[in-house]
């Protein structure tokens, strides 16, 4: 400590001091003492006492002398030691605080500069340096260590703010694959977009590392898609010939059905029957790969022709016992899409009772709509099966990977209970077995109009006006006009006609049966075109059939007016023979004066003609069945 | 896709009709007359409704089957079942009591001839 050092310094030199003095003292002292015993002496001893006491106090003096010689030295020896801690003292006080300062301050300094990634050298220049050398050493190993440390300090750190980054990008394009991408490509492939499409749209860049996941899975999926779309499209297809065969099938068995007589019609029936279940089957498949059903009626079908059109495709038809009394009619547009519903619902209730039980079927009327119950006395199902009946009848299934094993049918059930707002429940039936319940709600049902005479009449009286001098644009229109040996019974029909009708056309009203045959087109109008169909049992539903039908025949001008499928000449033919009837019509009282539904002559030749040739079997000319409604029918021949 | 084919005829099949009978007794032929007599009763098929009602003056079974546009088979055996239940009654014509009795081809010719002129 400097303060400690003056008095240090201070106190040799008062002890010099004093050590000079006490000899001197000590010398006076005994010079007098030597005086005096020189002076007490008597005279003899007087010289001897002299000399002793002389020589006393020479050697007294020379050893002071010597003593004060050695004293000097060894005070100087003191103070060059003394001087010398002295030294070494301050030396250490201040390597230490040297020292001190390094730690408190330098490498504190040192450190917070090296990590600010200022380089070494500089960082040495800028702070203070200890003096002492080793110190100094110290401190360079240590600020270049530091460095170094700081340096892969930085290095790694950076390193790990890359790789936090590149792994939140990756996070961040995982979420966006899975939120984003995936589903919109997804559905895009499922809705048919090729693969390549999807991937230039939603691809991602080639240096993301689940590009290429992304890239397989999209081309697998599109591959896949294809694959199944190609298969149910091609499946549709084939199916669709199998149903316009199956179709042209019934056709051709129902007219041999009229042809032939009891011999074969057993062996037809059954044909028949099979070839309906065959429908039914291709129906089934048809649907669920998304085609269509294969047939689709232009008018209302009553109830009990749609229960025994559905009863009609199973097998167990015998089986079935249909309690129908509602004169109710399913609109054209739905009837086959029911009755394939229905059809299923009956299948199944068949399949799972035991072979000799009925299944019963009872149809009632609310102001919901048609209520159509199946019952069945098999075993109840359980719980687990029922539930799984329900959720397929319920139409929440629509994949076609939801389907079991061979269980179509219900899944057709749930299209079709889908598409048209049907609704199917399954509940235990009272008679030991399964119900099921199916409401048909009233948007389906066709409108009912209570059939008037204009409704009926009109088409009936004009049965042999066909075969006139106007002949029907169709070559199988049927036996009546093809007769050559009749011409004299048609020419005088339309007066016997016209009086009948005139009698009997505001009494006559024809109940309810009548009415679909007066909507269904006589099948020369097939042959014109379908979509004549609907347009004429429109108008045939009509109150007058003159008005609605006359601006198809010619414009306002007078142009004729070709309809689909016909030829200008047909049409043109056509107009000349309307204007002519109007003539006649007009001649006899109009229109008003609409003929009766009254079998008359013509339907009674007609009808004995054609029996007797299908009761022959010989007959092998059109459809053996006496149409009492040629196409034209209410187009009156022209005045003989 | 072709356009759907339209269907015109009727969905029910004759088997379903006849429930699936395809034998007729012999108590019909063609010219069988057919009267009605009762009166249609609920519940009952469309078809016997119809016959019912077609059937109130005699009419002949091959009118029937004409009208109705079913084969002669199908309403032999319908028009069977109401029989059956006595809800018509048929009555036979008189059949020809031999070809000697029916006028001749050559009188009839005339007939025609002279109507032709008329």
């Amino acid at each position: 400590m400097p303060h400690t050092a003056p008095p240090r310094r201070s106190r040799p030199t008062g002890v010099l001091r004093t050590s000079a003095a006490v000899p001197a003292a000590v010398l006076l002292l005994a010079a007098a003492g030597v005086g005096a015993a020189v002076a007490a002496a008597p005279d003899a001893a007087r010289t001897w006492t002299g000399a002793t006491a002389a020589t006393g106090w020479l050697c007294l003096a020379a050893a002071l002398l010597v003593h004060h010689l050695l004293l000097r030295r060894a005070r100087g020896t003191a103070a060059a030691k003394e001087a010398e801690v002295e030294r070494l003292t301050a030396q250490s006080a201040q390597q230490l605080a040297e020292s001190a300062h390094l730690v408190n301050v330098t490498v504190p300094a040192l450190v917070t500069r090296l990590r600010d990634g200022a380089p070494a050298d500089d960082t040495l220049a800028k702070t203070a340096q200890p003096s002492d050398a080793r110190l100094r050493q110290v401190v360079q190993v240590f600020a270049s260590a530091m460095e170094a440390a700081a340096q892969r300090a930085a290095a790694l750190d950076a390193e790990r703010l890359r790789a936090q980054q590149a792994l939140a990008d990756v996070h961040e394009e995982v979420e966006r694959l899975t939120r984003e991408v995936l589903p919109a490509a997804v559905a895009q492939v499922q809705d048919g977009s090729s693969a390549d499409t999807v991937l230039a749209q939603w691809g991602l860049p080639s240096s993301s590392p689940l590009c290429e996941p992304v890239d397989a899975f999209v081309r697998e999926l599109a591959v896949s898609e294809r694959r199944a779309s190609v298969a149910r499209e091609a499946s549709a297809k084939a199916l669709s010939r199998v149903q316009a065969k199956t179709v042209s099938m019934l056709a051709d068995l129902r007219e041999m059905q009229e042809r032939h007589g009891e011999e074969v019609f057993g062996d037809l029936l059954n044909l028949d029957h099979s070839t309906s279940q065959l429908g039914l089957m291709t129906d089934r498949l048809a649907l669920l790969m998304g085609g269509r059903s294969s047939r689709a009626w232009n008018k209302p079908i009553v109830m009990e022709s749609i229960l025994r059109g559905a009863a009609g495709r199973i097998a167990a038809y015998h089986r079935v016992r249909l309690h129908c009394s509602t004169k109710a009619a399913i609109s054209g547009f739905a009837a086959e899409g029911i009755m394939h519903l229905l059809a299923e619902l009956m299948d199944n209730a068949a399949n799972f009772s035991p072979p000799i039980d009925e299944v019963h079927v009872y149809v009632d009327e609310h102001s919901a709509g048609i209520v159509v119950t199946i019952e069945d006395s098999g075993l109840k199902m359980a719980g687990a099966a029922m539930r799984r009946a329900e959720e397929a009848v319920s139409g929440k299934l629509t994949d076609l990977a939801a389907l079991q094993g061979t269980r179509l049918g219900l899944a057709v059930v749930g299209g079709l209970s889908v598409r048209y707002g049907v609704s199917v429940n399954y509940r235990p039936s009272s008679r030991g077995g399964t119900g099921v319940v199916v409401l048909l709600p009233p948007q389906l049902l066709a409108q009912r109009r209570e059939p008037g005479p204009a409704e009926t009449a009109p088409r009936r009286p004009a049965a042999p006006a066909a075969p006139g001098p106007a002949p029907s644009p169709a070559p199988s229109v049927p036996s009546v006009p093809s007769v050559p040996s009749v011409p004299e019974v048609h020419s005088a029909v339309p007066e016997v006609h016209s009086a009948v009708d005139e009698a009997s056309g505001s009494t006559a009203v024809r109940p309810a049966p009548e009415r679909p045959a007066a909507g269904q087109p006589a099948p020369a109008d097939a042959a014109a075109g379908g979509a004549d169909g609907p347009a004429r049992s429109a108008a045939a539903e009509g109150p007058g059939l003159d008005a609605p039908r006359r601006p198809r025949s010619s414009t306002p001008n007078g142009l004729p007016v070709r309809a689909p499928g016909r030829t200008m000449a047909d049409a043109e033919r056509e107009r000349d023979r309307r204007q002519a009837s109007d003539e006649s019509a007009g001649s006899r009282g109009g229109p008003g004066s609409a003929p009766s539904p009254a079998r008359n002559a013509g339907a009674r030749f007609g009808a004995f003609h054609s029996g007797r040739k299908s009761a022959g079997g010989a007959d092998t000319s059109g459809t053996g069945i006496p149409l009492p409604d040629p196409p034209d029918s209410d187009s009156e021949p022209p005045a003989p | 896709m072709t356009r759907k084919p339209v269907d015109t005829g009727d969905p029910d099949r004759l088997y379903m009709i006849t429930g699936g009978r395809t034998r007729t007794d012999d108590s019909f032929d063609l010219v069988t007359l057919v009267v009605t007599e009762s009166e249609p009763t609920a519940g009952m098929q469309s078809e016997h409704v119809r016959i019912l009602e077609m059937c109130r003056h005699p009419t002949a079974l091959v009118e029937v089957a004409a009208e109705m546009k079913l084969p002669i088979t199908v309403v032999r055996i319908l028009l069977g079942d109401l029989l059956a239940t006595g809800r018509i009654s048929a009555r036979h014509p008189p059949s020809p009591r031999s070809a000697a009795s029916l006028p001749d081809t050559d009188l009839l010719k005339e007939v025609l001839h002279g109507l032709r002129n008329l």
